[in-house]
């Protein structure tokens, strides 16, 4: 997993990737270059407007993000990039705040899947 | 400032929806239709969900046909399409059954993976003989019922499939996968999902077309227009700062999956795309976004440049095409 650079910062050695996921030898996740600690790019593979643009609303209901944005550079490829800065001042980092918008949604998921469920109940109920 | 994602900004509703979380009305059930609101959700997640159920939620469907015999008057590709489109019971496939590509019990296909059905007919007598979905019979059929057409009409026969005239025969074996409708629209769970927000265009979000008068000659859902008293209608004050809070779902599926499930998938489909993200995103953080760029390669790092043009990610590395072999395919952290 974690290869290790020859001329890698000492410490970072140890730094777990998190597990990777290869899609037909794609990774799922990318951090594009030119990323700093407040401000990233991240690739996604095989995602679309589906996830991409209710994650792009998530990231950004997060106070500490100052832009968040995504697009799907090619609509050939199966790529949704999504642009993540955070504002310097605070402790969220791109990454946190991609994690925290991942995990919301996924809690806004579970919310509905419930009242949903309710509701289903609820007309069953009534009908009989 | 409370703070607590899903759920908006309390006290601070900056969007004046989802302060009290989201809310789901189901309206009618019938056999294969779901009619439910959902309320106080964002319209970015109103869409996920429809497009969810509308593209990717799993079913079986017809995907190999081996032809033995075909002497009817349909050529073997017409009948193969045919084949593909004739629902199947798809109840529990999502957990249940393997896509076969990713299936490591078999090289090619097995009972873990797909289901194989067989069809015989022969028309020995003068007329015309129909052959129909009830034909098709399940080789080992599963206790789950998994590929099994879904045969509802009152004569018990299912779609047609092909007429045959004295002589002619068909003789064939299908194999049937699971899949996604995007990859094919065989695999639809659903033949339509109905989808509508702010019935009464207060958001003007539509400007429409019209010859003399827009509002005699664009009807409106009266129930979806009147839910909640919401009949305002035209003459209410534009707000631009308003967003719509409630939509109006209509899941009507095709037989293979009851709607509740198909709406229930939906979710879960959404969920597992989520979780697969934040799986890879593990322990990212921990050291952050700086020592992944390292790692990707120790000089990949670079300020953005002067101009503040993020988005030249190709220009970074030395110009070539953002999809080429630079930086995003081959320049990845570890090697695939």
């Amino acid at each position: 997993m974690s290869e290790t650079m020859p001329d890698a910062p000492t410490g970072e050695e140890t730094y777990d990737h998190g597990e990777e996921l290869l899609l037909g030898g794609v990774k799922k996740l990318v951090v594009l270059p030119g990323a700093s600690s407040h401000a990233a790019s991240f690739q996604i593979e095989k995602e679309d407007h589906t996830m991409g643009n209710a994650l792009r609303y998530f990231v950004n209901k997060n106070p500490d993000v100052e832009f968040c944005g995504y697009t799907i550079p090619h609509p050939s490829e199966t790529k949704m990039h999504i642009r993540i800065q955070t504002w310097e001042d605070t402790k969220t980092t791109a990454v946190d705040a991609l994690r925290r918008g991942l995990e919301d949604m996924m809690e806004a998921c579970d919310v509905i899947s419930e009242k949903f469920t309710e509701a289903r109940d609820e007309f069953d109920a009534q009908q009989s | 400032m409370a703070y607590n994602g899903f759920a908006g900004f309390g006290e601070d509703a900056m969007d004046g929806v989802e302060t009290s979380g989201p809310k789901v009305t189901v309206r009618d059930v019938e056999q294969d239709r779901c009619d439910f609101v959902l309320q106080s959700c964002s319209l970015a997640m109103a869409n996920s969900l429809r497009r969810a159920i509308l593209a990717e939620i799993p079913t079986i469907a017809v995907d190999l046909v081996d032809i033995i015999t075909n002497s009817s008057v349909l050529p073997d590709e017409y009948l193969a399409h045919r084949l593909a489109l004739i629902p199947l019971m798809s109840k529990g496939v999502g957990e249940n059954l393997n896509y076969t590509r990713d299936c490591d019990r078999c090289d090619d296909h097995c009972e873990y993976c797909s289901v194989v059905l067989r069809l015989h007919a022969r028309c020995t007598r003068p007329g015309t003989m129909m052959v129909y979905a009830r034909d098709l019979t399940v080789a080992e059929p599963r206790q789950d019922a998994i590929g099994t057409p879904v045969i509802r009409d009152v004569d018990g026969t299912g779609p047609l499939i092909a007429k045959l005239r004295q002589g002619q025969e068909i003789h064939l074996e299908c194999i049937a996968k699971k899949g996604i409708a995007k990859e094919h629209a065989k695999w639809a769970p659903t033949a339509a999902v109905g989808f509508e927000y702010d019935p009464n265009n207060k958001l003007r979000h539509l400007d429409y077309w019209y010859e003399t008068d827009a509002k005699e000659e664009w009807p409106v859902d009266e129930r979806n227009a009147t839910w909640e008293g919401d009949e305002t209608a035209a003459d209410a004050t534009f707000d631009p700062d308003a967003v719509p809070s409630a939509f109006f779902f209509d899941v009507e599926g095709v037989g293979t999956l009851e709607p509740d499930d198909i709406v229930r998938g939906g979710i879960e489909v959404i969920q597992k795309k989520l979780a697969e993200t934040i799986k890879v995103l593990g322990g990212v953080g921990a050291a952050g976004v700086d020592a992944m760029n390292g790692d990707q390669s120790p000089d990949a790092y670079e300020p953005a440049p002067a101009d503040g043009g993020y988005g030249s990610y190709g220009a970074l590395r030395g110009g070539a095409t953002p999809y080429g072999t630079t930086p995003y395919g081959a320049g990845g952290y570890g090697s695939y």
